[in-house]
């Protein structure tokens, strides 16, 4: 007996490249999903200028936010939300109701892994998505386009917006280890994030109290960081400082992922599901 | 008294084709194409009141198609069918009251409620005067032992009591005709007799005519003296269980057993070596060409051996040479 | 008889759906905080962008506010009477709806009669908004209002239910509505918290004859707030016809739902 430790397989990223292009082929097989979120995209954003320019016409505008500009803001959120509004771990919640998430520990995947690939790849196609529409966004709709250095950094922060949602999400269905019924509770924060994620509204039209401590919750680090990026309300002498906070919050939820993960997954090697 | 007449009856369907993969999948966003598939090809038979018959067929045969038909939950693409005198596409709901069934795979229990919760709703649906439902209640409580869980959510139980109160909230309304799908699946084996026991029992005690699907052919065995085979959408057999054994069941296996490790050249002339581990060997005859009793002495005249057993055709075999070679009265080939 | 069967069939079925929820007492809560923040939401909304920009055409918040919680009673009504309408597509999906069609009733009345949970909670918390909205809005609350009011909110339930039914009976086509559901359920919500005024022509139209969500809320308010505003030359008194419309829409539905069904029986699923 030698005494050295058998090393552990090699890492190969294959398989997870695999579980991607099956979640996309997946949501490719919804013929409707497609025409019907391009649709829909084209229609909310329809509204929102019918809304604010009837908000715009009998009231004073705010300063420095134009009409133009918080149409803007609302087309670039709803684009986001197109690849943002999923619930990219929704494999976790399913197959942890019917039990198959004990036959993913057995396998010589990296499970939590497997999860985002599988997310990632949903994502990907609905990413797809964003083509059409941010072309319509851009020649029908005629959203102001920023400064590239402006464009970079909101597609940076928009990342780091991603990630935070990732994480939250699978925070949410990481709870399904402890408890099934988590739809309720996921939909309570998906109402909240549009809330107060100024996915809606921009927060800056927020009552100043509000604003205090809106600014430092996660949801705003999703949405309205990148968004008031893009139409320039955050001037690139504060990037640093609000993409330093997205940044500390994916630290924060990306902890907590971890720490649930770990409880979660023992307790299903331990109980059996 | 006829109570189920089936004529020239037709089903086809209009199915997309999809392409397989990533490319395929984008591609049926954008057009579709179609293909006709005959699910039934001119299906003939004809049910006696009380009668009790197995319809079988391997998957994908037209079965479940057929039974919906009967049942009224799709309409015929042409050819006649009456039920109980009623057409079930055209009076769906005349053909209901006259009808019970049992999804062995689905349950038509209420997950979240007491079993008894179950039958109280359907005692409304179907209408049951109340002297009649106490009665059935009482009957089925007893011989299905029902008594125990009659008040346990339908969600706590386990698959055999689940059945069986599947079975009686379809014999709940007393139906002339029950169709049977599958009832036995995945049951053990007490809990498999059980209902067996019950089917032959309403079909005695009651007249109740029965048709069972099912892929357990034991259920045939026992239960259904009339088997129907379906294959291919058609119709392929459709008399007495124990004509097709006779007829078709020709093919015997003399299993023997010999002292020495049989030589590789191992032959014996009216039987075909079948296949062969260590020991033994099995070699296939047709009883009609060759006794069991003449074989025997033949393999003792070449080998020594230290046993020797017969297998019998069971339903099984018969039913699955059907499948692959097609039903054919006298083709079982004869050993060389 | 047919309809006295049905009858009992239905006082079975709410029974069992009281037994039911009471089995799921602790769902019950969670699910009410949802509906309490989902309409806590809107309605926060709203006061948000109304803080900001006081006037919407001529609405302020407290006329948005009852027009909000006008359509919340008829939306909640719905889903507390007819939301199993939208479990139909998944019973088509998973075979159940089969079952349906083995057994002697209508096939729409058994899918509105099946037992499951029921959330009443919203239909409470509308009503609740509801006379917090008018008292909150100073309606004049005469006798035409007393009268009309359960009318026009029975009206906006069928409406509802004539566009669930729609949705539902595109399951005999489509494997999954899902998506489509989810697009008229966002587009309802959005497009009835806003007066009519402030669409274009088209949408006012699509609204106002094709999907009647304007009848849901709109017109009703619009008279009872006395607005002056006769987009497309419908004036707002047309709110009174909101129980004819509801029931005109919901009898085109069902006349869609029977072709469907019909093809169903003819080509499966």
């Amino acid at each position: 007996m030698t005494g050295a430790l058998p090393r552990p397989p090699r890492f190969r990223l294959a398989p997870y490249i695999e579980f991607a292009k099956k979640a996309m082929a997946r949501e490719a097989t919804y013929r409707f999903d497609v025409f019907t979120t391009v649709g829909s995209f084209v229609v909310r954003v329809y509204l929102l200028r019918m809304v604010w320019t009837a908000l715009y016409a009998h009231n004073a505008a705010p300063q420095d936010l134009s009409r133009h500009a918080i149409i803007t803001y609302s087309t670039v959120a709803l684009l986001m939300g197109i690849v943002m509004d999923i619930d990219q771990t929704r494999a976790l919640n399913d197959k942890l109701r019917d039990g198959s998430i004990a036959t993913d520990f057995m396998k010589p995947i990296n499970v939590p892994l497997y999860f985002f690939a599988d997310g990632t790849g949903e994502v990907l196609f609905h990413a797809a998505l964003l083509v059409p529409s941010v072309l319509i966004a851009l020649l029908i709709f005629h959203i102001i386009v920023p400064a590239p250095a402006v464009l970079a950094a909101f597609l940076l922060s928009f990342f780091f917006g991603y990630l935070v949602g990732f994480f939250l999400n699978f925070i949410l269905n990481c709870t399904s280890f402890w408890t099934l019924e988590i739809s309720a509770v996921q939909l309570i924060v998906t109402w909240l994030t549009d809330l107060l994620g100024g996915e809606l509204i921009p927060l800056i039209l927020f009552p100043a109290l509000l604003q205090q401590f809106i600014y430092v919750l996660p949801f705003a680090a999703m949405f309205s960081t990148p968004l008031l990026i893009y139409v320039g309300q955050i001037p690139p002498t504060r990037y640093l400082e609000v993409m330093g906070l997205q940044v500390a919050w994916i630290a924060v939820l990306g902890l907590i992922s971890t720490v649930m993960w770990r409880a979660g997954a023992r307790r299903v090697v331990v109980q059996g599901g | 008294m006829a109570i189920i007449e089936a004529a020239d009856l037709r089903k086809v369907f209009r199915r997309v084709v999809r392409q397989p993969g990533i490319a395929g999948a984008i591609g049926a966003l954008f057009s579709r194409q179609y293909e006709d598939k005959v699910a039934v090809d001119d299906v003939s038979f004809g049910l006696n009141e009380g009668e009790l018959v197995g319809y079988l067929g391997p998957n994908g045969a037209g079965k479940s198609t057929t039974i919906k038909m009967l049942t009224g939950i799709l309409v015929p693409t042409s050819g006649l069918l009456r039920v109980a005198g009623i057409v079930p596409s055209a009076h769906r709901q005349a053909n209901a009251q006259n009808i019970g069934v049992v999804f062995g795979q689905r349950s038509q229990l209420y997950w979240d409620l007491p079993l008894r919760e179950s039958f109280e709703l359907l005692r409304s649906i179907y209408d049951v005067p109340r002297e009649r439902y106490l009665q059935n209640m009482r009957h089925f409580a007893e011989i299905l032992d029902l008594e125990r869980f009659l008040d346990t959510p339908v969600r706590q139980l386990s698959l055999g009591e689940r059945m069986r109160g599947d079975f009686a909230a379809a014999m709940l309304h007393d139906p002339k005709i029950v169709y049977l799908d599958e009832p036995t699946i995945g049951l053990d084996v007490v809990a498999k007799e059980a209902i067996r026991v019950f089917i032959s029992q309403i079909n005695r005690e009651r007249g109740t005519t029965v048709i069972l699907t099912t892929h357990d052919l034991a259920d045939v065995e026992r239960l259904t003296p009339r088997i129907i085979l379906i294959d291919e959408g058609r119709v392929i057999y459709d008399g007495a269980l124990e004509r097709l054994r006779t007829e078709y069941g020709t093919h015997r296996i003399l299993v023997v057993t010999t002292v020495d490790l049989p030589p590789d050249d191992f032959a014996v002339p009216g039987a075909v070596v079948e296949g062969r581990e260590n020991n033994i060997v099995r070699l296939g005859f047709d009883r009609r060409s060759l006794t069991a009793e003449a074989l025997i002495r033949r393999v003792l005249e070449r080998y020594a051996i230290s046993d020797v057993s017969i297998i019998e055709p069971d339903i099984d075999t018969i039913v699955r040479r059907i499948y692959l070679e097609g039903y054919q009265k006298d083709a079982v080939g004869a050993p060389s | 008889m047919q309809s006295r069967r049905m009858a009992n069939v239905y006082r079975q079925y709410w029974r069992i759906n009281l037994l039911t929820t009471l089995e799921y007492r602790e769902n019950f809560l969670i699910w009410f905080l949802f509906t309490f923040i989902y309409h806590g939401t809107a309605i926060a909304s709203l006061w948000i962008v109304l803080e900001r920009f006081p006037s919407m055409n001529g609405w302020n918040f407290r006329d948005m506010f009852f027009l909000y919680a006008l359509w919340m009673v008829a939306h909640a009504l719905h889903n507390t009477f007819f939301s199993s309408v939208g479990e139909i597509p998944d019973h088509i999906r998973d075979g159940e709806f089969d079952r349906l069609l083995v057994r002697p009733l209508d096939t729409l009345f058994q899918a509105i009669a099946t037992p499951g949970q029921v959330f009443p909670d919203e239909l409470v918390l509308a009503l609740i908004t509801f006379v917090a909205a008018t008292l909150y809005s100073g309606v004049h609350v005469d006798a035409i209002f007393v009268i009309f009011v359960p009318l026009i909110v029975i009206g906006g339930a069928l409406i509802d239910l004539g566009l669930n039914l729609i949705i539902s009976t595109a399951a005999f086509w489509f494997v999954k509505v899902d998506a489509l559901r989810w697009i008229f359920i966002q587009l309802e919500q959005e497009f009835t918290r806003y007066p009519l005024s402030i669409y274009s022509r088209s949408v006012r139209l699509l609204l106002t004859f094709v999907f009647p969500f304007a009848f849901m809320n709109y017109f009703p308010a619009s008279y009872f707030l006395h607005k002056h505003e006769a987009a497309l030359g419908v004036p707002p008194v047309a709110g009174l016809l909101t129980p004819v419309i509801g029931i005109v829409f919901v009898a085109a539905a069902y006349a869609f739902w029977r072709f469907g069904l019909n093809r169903y029986q003819g080509v499966g699923h």
